[in-house]
Parts: C-alpha cells; sequence; structure tokens
C-alpha cells in the first residue's frame, strides 16, 4: 500500500548567519493509513518542527513531503490550505481551544472554515458523543479539565475526517489516566484507516505505536 | 525596581512603543488645546493687565483739561486718571499704504493704557515721533524708525509699536490707530477721552453713576467699561474664541478618556503575567507600585513630547490669533507653567489607569487570573447559559448550510472582539470620542462657513428680508421651502435721559424669537407691548437692569418708554439694541414701513425662493451678517482650528488602527489557529472583518451619539454668552464619520489579513 505521508531528506535551519542552526538535516518519514507512528528524541532535536513541516504549517529549505498523494512542499498558500482543511489534523500539547468558545463550539469551528467537509458539524456531534463530552459540551475551556480539552481537541482534529492525524506531545500535560484515554482515541482513529504520528516523550505512548522512530542529528532514525 | 521596570518594558518593547505612541498622540491633543486654550483665554486679562488698560474710558466732546479734570478727580472710588485726544477718520499713510480711518490719540502725561512692545513709547513733550498699533505695524510692515505720514502732523519717525486690547487689531477694526504726544499740537489740544483707574474696579457701577451725574452738561458722553470693552472685543471674535476653548476642553476629556482607556486594556492584557507574580509570591501592592514605575518610565517621555509638539505645532495660528485681537500671548515661560501642569497630569492620568486596574487584578486569587486572564470574570453557571445561547456557532440553532457559515465565522470575530470586555470597551471608548470629536471638529468648520453668509449663526434666525407689500405676506408663506415669514420694524432712536445714546429698536409684533433669538442673559423674554429686551452693550452704557425704564426719543416722534424685562447677548450695533412690540411704536409713528422677514427650511435653496419672493414684488434688501473686515479674522481662526483639528484627526486615525490592530494581534493565535485547521485568507479575512466591526460600529454609532448629546451642546454652551450656536452635526456629516470609520475599519481589516496571512502559522501558535 502506498504511503500517506512521504516525506524525503527533509531540512531545516534555523537562524542566520553564523547563528543559523540545522534543526532537520535530511529527515524521512514514510507513513502507511492504519499506522502509528511513534516519534521520540531528546528535547530540542527537532520533533516538534519535523511534525509542523509535514502538516504544512512551515516550509521545509529542502526535500520533498506529500500527504495523501498532494504535495506539501513547493506548493501555494492556498493548496496548503485545502490540504490541512481536507487531509490533515492536528492536537497539540497545549491544547490550543479558542478561550472564549466552548468546547463544542471549537470542535465545530474546524468544519466552519470555508471548503471543510459538509457533513463536519453532524460528526463534530456525533466526536463530542463518541469522546463522551456531551455533559461538558457548553463550558468554556478553563472550565474545563486538561483531559477534557485535549479531547475536545482530538475532537476538532478529526471534525473533518482528514486521513492524517498529527499530534504533538498530546498526553505531555495529561495525568496517566487521562493520557491514557487519549492514546487509545488516537488508536481508534487509526483503527478507521489513518495515518497518526505522534511525538512524545513517554513510553506508554510508544508502546500505542506500531513503529518507534527517533530523532537524532536530524535525522529520524528506525 | 526601576531596572526591574525597564528590563519590563523593553521585553516587550513592540508593545511599549505602541503604548508609548497612544499616549504621545493623546498628549499632542493636550499641547495643543493648552496651548490655545490657554493663550486665549488669559489673552484679554494678561494684555489688559500689561497695557494697564482703564477701568472705564469716557469720551465726550472737546473740553478744557483744568474744566474736565476738575470734575473727573472728584469722582468716588478713583486711583489715577489721564487723557487723550482722539481725531478720527483721519488721513494716515505709511510703506505704500493708506487709509482714510485712520484714528489719531493724542496721549496726555500719565498713564497710557498701552503697552509698547517694539521700540520705545513717545515721550511728553516730544514732536516728530509715533507710535504705531502693531496690528498697523504688522499689516503695513512697518518697523521702529520708518516713517509714516499723518494728517496734520506731517511725516513722522516710528518710535515704537504698541498694543492695547481696548479694541481688536487693525484691520480687523477699520481703523489704524496711532499715537502721538500733546508736543505735536504745539500743546495747543483739549481732550476728548479719559481714562479712569479704580481703586476697586468692581464697584464701577458706583463711579460710573457719579460720573453721569456730574458731567450732565458736558453733551454726548459715552463710558465704556472693562468689562464693557471684553464684551466689544469679543463681538468680534467671542463665538469662536469660545467655540475654541470649548474645543480645546472637550479634546483634553477626550485624550483622557483615551488615556486611561488604553492604558486599561495593557493591564488587561497583561493578567497572566500578573497572575505568575502572584502564584510566586509577589503582593498586589508589589505589583501596583511595579505597574506604576513602569507607567511612569513610559509616560513621562512620551507625554513630554507630546504636548512639546502640540505646543508647537499651534503656537504659530495662535499667536496670529492673539495678535488679531490686540492682545499679548503668554510667552514660553507663561506657557511652560500649564504645559508643565498638563504633562503632570496626562503623567498621572496614565499611571492612574494602569495602577488602579493591576491593583485590583492583583487581589484577586492567583489562579484565578490564570485561567482565564480577563475572560474568567463571568461565575461558572452563567457562562454555561451564554454557552447554550451561544448561537452563532451552536450546532443546533444553526443547520450546516454554506450561508450560515460565512456568518458564524464573521460571529467568531465579533466573538473574538468583545470576548474580553475591558478591551473592548476600551478601544470603542476610544474610538467614539475620536468620532465625537471628528463630528464636531465637521460641525464646527461648517459653523465657521456659515458665519460668513448667514446671519442665523449670530442670533438672527431669517435669512432673507425684502421689502414687500404686507398684504402679500400669506402669499409668500406659500412658496416652498419658506418656514416663516413676518414684519420687522426697525428704528434708530437716542435715549431721552442721555441724548446722544444712540439705540436701535427692533419690533415684531408677536413672538420675536421666530425671527431673532439673542440668548437671554437676565429677567426674562417680554410679553408686553409696554416691555424691552435690552442689549448687554446697551444696558452697560446706560445702566439698564430688568426692572429698570428705558425712554426712547423716537426721530419725527415723540418719546416712548418701556420697562426692561431681559438682557440679552447681542452683536449688532454694537449690542445697543433693544427688541419691543411694535404697538407703542406704531402709535407715535404710523408712517413706519415694516421689512418682511423670511426664515428658510434647514434645507431650501434660498435662491428659489429670492425669484419667488421677486415674482410676487419683493425688493431684496440685505441681511448683515459677520462684516466683511471679520473674512480674514475667520480665516485665521479657521488656522488655528485646522491646526487642533490636524492633531485631533492624526490621534483618531492613530487610535482606530490601533485598536483593531491590537484586536488582531490580540488574536494571533486564534488566527493561526485558524489557519491550522485550514483557513485560507477569505476566511481569515471575515473573522477580522467581524472582529473590526465590532469595535467600529458601536464606536461611530456611540461617537454620533457623544456629539449630538454632549460635545455639541458641551461647546454650544460655553460659547453661549455670545450667541446661540447651533453645534449639531448634520445628516451629512454623520454619514460621513459613520462612513469614513468603517472604510477605515475595512482598510485596517485588510491590512492586518495581509500582513496575519504573510506570517508563518507557528509563530501565531507559539504566542497563545
Ligand atoms: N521559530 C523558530 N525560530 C528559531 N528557532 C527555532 C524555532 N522553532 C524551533 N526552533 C529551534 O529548533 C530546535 C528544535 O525545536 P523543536 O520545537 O522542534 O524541538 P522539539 O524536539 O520539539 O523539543 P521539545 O521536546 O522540547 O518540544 C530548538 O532548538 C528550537 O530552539
Ligand atoms: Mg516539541
Amino acid at each position: 500500500m502506498a504511503a500517506v505521508i512521504a516525506a524525503t531528506g527533509v531540512v531545516k535551519s534555523f537562524g542566520e548567519g553564523r547563528a543559523a542552526r540545522r534543526v532537520l538535516d535530511g529527515a524521512s518519514l514514510h507513513v502507511h493509513p492504519g499506522e502509528v507512528v511513534a516519534i521520540l528524541g531528546r528535547s530540542g532535536t527537532g520533533k516538534s518542527t519535523m511534525l509542523h513541516l509535514v502538516g504544512g504549517l512551515d516550509r521545509p529549505d529542502a526535500g520533498t513531503i506529500s500527504v495523501a498523494g498532494e504535495p506539501v512542499t513547493g506548493t501555494s498558500e492556498r493548496a496548503l490550505s485545502r490540504l490541512r482543511r481536507r487531509r490533515i489534523g492536528f492536537v497539540f500539547q497545549f491544547f490550543h481551544l479558542l478561550p472564549e468558545l466552548s468546547g463544542e463550539a471549537n470542535v465545530l469551528l474546524a468544519g466552519r472554515v470555508r471548503g471543510a467537509a459538509p457533513d463536519a458539524a453532524a460528526r463534530g456531534q456525533d466526536l463530542i458523543d463518541r469522546l463522551g463530552l456531551r455533559e461538558v459540551a457548553r463550558s468554556l475551556p478553563h472550565q474545563l479539565s486538561g483531559g477534557e480539552q485535549q479531547r475536545f481537541a482530538i475532537a476538532r482534529a478529526l471534525v473533518n475526517d482528514p486521513p492524517v492525524l498529527l499530534a504533538d506531545e498530546p498526553t505531555g500535560n495529561l495525568d496517566t489516566t487521562a493520557g491514557a484515554e487519549v492514546l487509545r482515541l488516537l488508536r481508534a482513529g487509526a483503527e478507521e484507516g489513518r495515518a497518526v504520528v505522534m511525538v512524545t516523550h513517554e513510553t506508554a505512548a510508544a508502546n500505542i505505536a506500531d513503529r518507534v522512530l527517533t530523532l537524532r542529528d536530524g535525522q529520524l532514525i528506525g | 525596581m526601576i531596572r526591574d521596570a525597564l528590563a519590563a518594558l523593553r521585553a516587550r518593547r513592540g508593545r511599549t512603543v505602541l503604548a508609548a505612541l497612544g499616549v504621545l498622540a493623546a498628549s499632542l491633543v493636550v499641547g495643543t488645546s493648552v496651548t490655545v486654550g490657554y493663550s486665549l483665554a488669559t489673552g484679554f486679562e494678561r494684555s489688559a493687565e500689561r497695557a494697564q488698560l482703564p477701568d472705564v474710558i469716557a469720551r465726550f466732546p472737546e473740553q478744557r483739561l483744568r474744566r474736565i479734570d476738575a470734575r473727573v478727580s472728584a469722582l468716588p472710588n478713583l486711583e489715577t486718571r489721564s487723557y487723550r485726544f482722539e481725531a478720527l477718520n483721519e488721513d494716515v499713510s505709511g510703506n505704500g499704504h493708506y487709509t482714510g480711518k485712520g484714528a489719531v490719540t493724542t496721549v496726555f502725561e500719565g498713564r497710557r493704557g498701552y503697552t509698547v512692545v517694539d521700540g520705545r513709547d513717545v515721550r511728553d513733550g516730544e514732536s516728530g515721533a509715533v507710535v504705531v498699533e502693531r496690528g498697523v505695524a504688522r499689516e503695513w510692515d512697518l518697523h521702529v524708525g520708518d516713517e509714516l505720514s499723518v494728517e496734520e502732523h506731517g511725516t513722522l519717525r516710528v518710535s515704537g509699536i504698541a498694543v492695547s486690547p481696548d479694541n481688536v487689531a487693525f484691520p480687523l477694526a477699520s481703523t489704524a490707530r496711532v499715537y502721538v504726544s500733546r508736543a505735536e499740537h504745539g500743546g495747543r489740544v483739549r481732550p476728548n477721552v479719559a481714562l479712569l483707574w479704580l481703586n476697586d474696579p468692581d464697584k464701577a457701577d458706583v463711579t460710573l453713576a457719579q460720573a453721569r451725574a456730574v458731567t450732565f452738561g458736558l453733551g454726548k458722553l459715552q463710558f465704556i467699561t472693562r468689562t464693557g470693552v471684553e464684551i466689544l472685543l469679543s463681538q468680534a471674535a467671542g463665538i469662536v474664541i469660545s467655540l475654541l476653548v470649548a474645543f480645546s476642553l472637550v479634546a483634553l476629556v477626550a485624550a483622557g478618556t483615551m488615556l486611561a482607556a488604553s492604558a486599561h486594556a495593557e493591564v488587561q492584557r497583561r493578567l497572566t503575567g500578573l497572575g505568575v507574580q502572584r502564584a510566586l509570591g509577589f503582593g498586589p501592592g508589589r505589583i501596583a507600585a511595579q505597574q506604576a514605575v513602569e507607567a511612569t518610565l513610559l509616560a513621562v517621555p512620551a507625554a513630554a513630547l507630546g504636548i512639546t509638539l502640540g505646543a508647537l505645532l499651534v503656537a504659530r495660528p495662535a499667536a496670529e490669533l492673539l495678535a488679531a485681537l490686540n492682545e499679548l500671548g503668554p510667552g514660553p515661560t507663561g506657557i511652560a507653567v500649564p504645559l508643565v501642569l498638563s504633562t503632570a497630569g496626562v503623567v498621572a492620568l496614565v499611571v492612574a489607569a494602569a495602577t488602579w486596574p493591576a491593583w485590583r487584578a492583583a487581589r484577586r486569587p492567583p489562579i484565578e487570573i490564570l485561567r482565564g486572564g480577563d475572560l474568567a470574570r463571568k461565575p461558572r453557571g452563567r457562562a454555561r447559559r451564554r454557552g447554550e445561547s451561544s448561537g452563532p456557532l451552536g450546532h443546533k440553532s444553526h443547520p450546516n448550510e454554506p450561508a450560515g457559515r460565512g456568518s458564524g465565522l464573521f460571529a467568531l470575530g465579533v466573538r473574538f472582539a468583545t470576548a474580553a470586555r475591558g478591551r473592548w470597551f476600551a478601544a470603542v471608548a476610544t474610538i467614539a470620542v475620536c468620532a465625537g470629536v471628528v463630528t464636531l471638529m465637521l460641525a464646527l468648520a461648517s459653523l465657521l462657513e456659515r458665519l460668513r453668509e448667514d446671519p442665523g449663526t449670530v442670533g438672527k434666525r431669517y435669512q432673507l428680508a425684502v421689502q414687500l407689500d404686507p398684504s402679500l405676506i400669506p402669499d409668500a408663506e406659500r412658496l416652498p421651502g419658506v418656514r416663516d415669514v413676518g414684519e420687522r420694524y426697525s428704528i434708530d432712536a437716542a435715549d431721552s435721559f442721555r441724548l446722544g445714546e444712540p439705540i436701535r429698536l427692533v419690533a415684531y409684533p408677536g413672538d420675536h424669537t421666530r425671527f431673532e433669538n439673542p440668548p437671554l442673559a437676565e429677567g426674562r423674554r417680554i410679553q408686553r407691548p409696554n416691555e424691552v429686551e435690552v442689549g448687554v452693550g446697551m444696558a452697560d452704557a446706560l445702566g439698564l437692569k430688568p426692572g429698570s425704564t428705558l425712554a426712547a426719543q423716537i426721530p419725527d416722534g415723540g418719546e416712548i418708554r418701556f420697562k426692561v424685562a431681559g438682557i440679552v447677548r447681542a452683536l449688532e450695533n454694537d449690542g445697543r439694541i433693544a427688541w419691543i412690540q411694535p404697538d407703542k411704536l406704531l402709535a407715535t409713528r404710523p408712517d413706519l414701513n415694516p421689512q418682511v422677514v423670511v426664515r428658510l427650511d434647514s434645507n431650501s435653496n434660498a435662491a428659489a425662493v429670492t425669484e419667488g419672493l421677486v415674482e410676487l414684488g419683493a425688493e431684496l434688501q440685505p441681511v448683515g451678517a459677520a462684516q466683511t473686515d471679520n473674512a480674514a479674522f475667520l480665516a485665521v481662526l479657521a488656522a488655528v482650528l485646522r491646526g487642533v483639528g490636524l492633531a485631533v484627526g492624526l490621534v483618531c486615525l492613530y487610535a482606530l488602527v490601533q485598536a483593531l490592530t491590537v484586536t488582531a494581534r490580540e488574536r494571533r493565535g486564534a488566527v493561526a489557529l485558524l489557519r491550522a485547521t485550514g483557513a485560507d485568507a477569505p476566511t481569515v479575512g471575515l473573522v477580522l472583518a467581524g472582529a473590526a466591526v465590532a469595535v467600529a460600529v458601536p464606536a461611530a454609532i456611540a461617537g454620533v451619539v457623544l456629539e449630538l448629546a454632549i460635545f455639541g451642546p458641551a461647546v454650544s454652551r460655553l460659547a453661549a454668552s455670545f450667541a446661540s450656536l447651533p453645534l449639531g452635526a448634520s445628516v451629512g456629516q454623520i454619514a460621513l464619520v459613520i462612513g469614513g470609520l468603517l472604510l477605515l475599519a475595512a482598510l485596517a481589516t485588510l491590512l492586518v489579513a495581509r500582513r496575519v496571512m504573510r506570517e508563518p502559522i507557528i509563530a501565531g501558535l507559539r504566542e497563545e
């Protein structure tokens, strides 16, 4: 089966001149549908950076990336927006729920963006039920626990039914129980045929992965 | 602590600069307002002081000095006196200029009543020297040492340039005043003016009453008091000057609101930081103190710079204006005190506005501050209910249709802008005040324009005066665009008690306020044919009060008497004017013909009405507006207004763009998140537009309401000691302000959206 994520020879530097630092130096990543890949590595090695590049949030200096057969590198901002809208779901370490919207509204927000999946709203409601968030659906983020916030964030990532789910330390701010629940949801996402890439520090997280890669010296090593 | 504060300011350099710019902008307004307001408000007093302006000026037919001085020196309450001989309508020429309206004033020994601002005074006993009034010197470009030729006296050398605030300056006043010594006449000259200085100027009426009694028989006698001079000056400029002063006051209040609002917003934004500090064990007092130090460090240089710039910006126009009024500027040291005081005021305001909310916030439990910033204040239950009714993004209220989507994003933008109530309110307040001030400016500008052409602005409410057969009045009333038509009698009479005091009587059958509505200063309106409303100038000259009697000698008629019902502020005929009902006048002069005056609808076409009237057989007569001499003066005033207006306009523009960009910046993280979930440029633009509209629309509405309900009436009231001035903005002006604001909002949205879209998404996410 073809890889839904295909990244080859990705290079990314930060800073300029003598202060420049090459964080990624020819990193490659291939992930198949239904697969959970965990990326490990010491702090500051560039794990988040790699995820951002795959998700089209940032552009690499060199290398090619494609997601679900569509190019991420060398394409227009408009095409990137479409890609993010329909092909990629993001889960962040710090949840990033909009503070003025209820959990439910945060989930539905992704379905309101121009060009989102037509059935997004229905799927959003369904996700809220399935993730056990109905009780707190109308609460504002600051009234929710960390675990609840992260589950809303996952629901939001899934609302457009993307084939790729990218999660940056999704359990980093949660206790073991809440973390386990989040991991179960990610795993379930993969069972539905998604490619899931998760950056993590935790062995528990790595344990649910099909494959564990380590980022070292700017490269992803299997 | 100061080092900490400096470090903190440096760490958020962008915001510091933004906040400093805000303080600077508001200070600019303060600087211009204080400079104009203070210079003008104190101008008369200051110049009167410096020139030793007499408390009473008496004019009489030429008298032997010995004879008049015997009577004058016996007056009660008299400190000292001096005399002049004043010859009017003399030919004066110099430097290629000429006037036939020279006032050649021969000064006798003693106090002069003017101050020499350049060169030196004429010496008693000196001949061949002349002191010229500053207005003449400026207009004719005369300098000390130049030659001036004066009727009778031949060519004289200018020894000095003088200022006396007893009249406005040439050419605003048509007379060109020059001063020569008694020696110029070989000593053979008799005075016709006496200048009196009193021990207690408040008791001037006692002295005046006595003077009237003892000088009876001297013939035509005229008194003018220092207060009278002030009123006289005001007739030329008072309206607009008080408008300016009032406008400055309003601008001050507006600047204060803006400062307070933006300082408050800044603290709201930094609540999380305060929460962390509290969690680290800082006490509320310590946090507030640090805030105060930071605010002071930021405010002092910004306020000082802004106020200095503002003062410099209007210094020249203000000086021009004072010169036109024959008044002296406060000078650099004089204006320094109010400027330093207002700098201190601005700093105090900024510090208070920044410290108070910090202090209040810091006393809340740290976790509450940390969890929600300024969003977290609502109790949970209420927030839930809000969530349920939260409409736009709620699932049930909005079925999933494309149209609902757009409005949902727009509503999200509205939510972004209004989520932080304090910040939203500050932004709306700032822009509303600006919009209000801009609307006021527009209203003022058109008022100035009308002042030149439309007599209505100086108390007259009719626009056309014609000679027309009174039987045709009903026909005239039926012309389209005509609001009211009435008969107006006007006759110049003389006061019978003091022969020679000229008074103008104006009579309307019925209520005269339909056509002429001079503001009431004292007493009440006339109700009966035997009552009269007299102008302040006349009341001052004749010593009239409500209840006293006015006896008027009608030319070719008898004497008619009226009871004074009220004193009104009138400009026409130096305020020597009175309003009556025509019954008594017509009894003694049945032959008197009325003018027919026509009041137009506010939006009617005067030319069309005039044509209609002419067809009825009417003969057009001019309606006196501000005198043509005033055109130049109005230009000077317009320059001052422009100076102040420019500053205010800049501040408004800055405030609007700042409020919108700050909202967008604040929501950088949210915008980045939207983009991470796939929002493209139009989607982000829609959200930002929602945010902009959420600020701009209520601000525009509040601004217009502010002008109509507060600024306009306040400025009118402050200026109302001279005339009733309509300062409400017109529909067109209101539309202009609202439209302009929306346009600016759209522009700001576009700029911000473009910038946001160019920024890497992760940069925004990192900030969240
Ligand atoms: N926008 C940026 N500008 C400059 N340097 C950056 C930027 N983003 C990341 N870096 C640098 O790149 C390196 C990798 O950052 P990244 O966030 O990818 O690390 P990470 O592996 O996710 O670390 P952690 O496990 O701590 O989250 C770091 O040294 C970081 O300082
Ligand atoms: Mg990371």
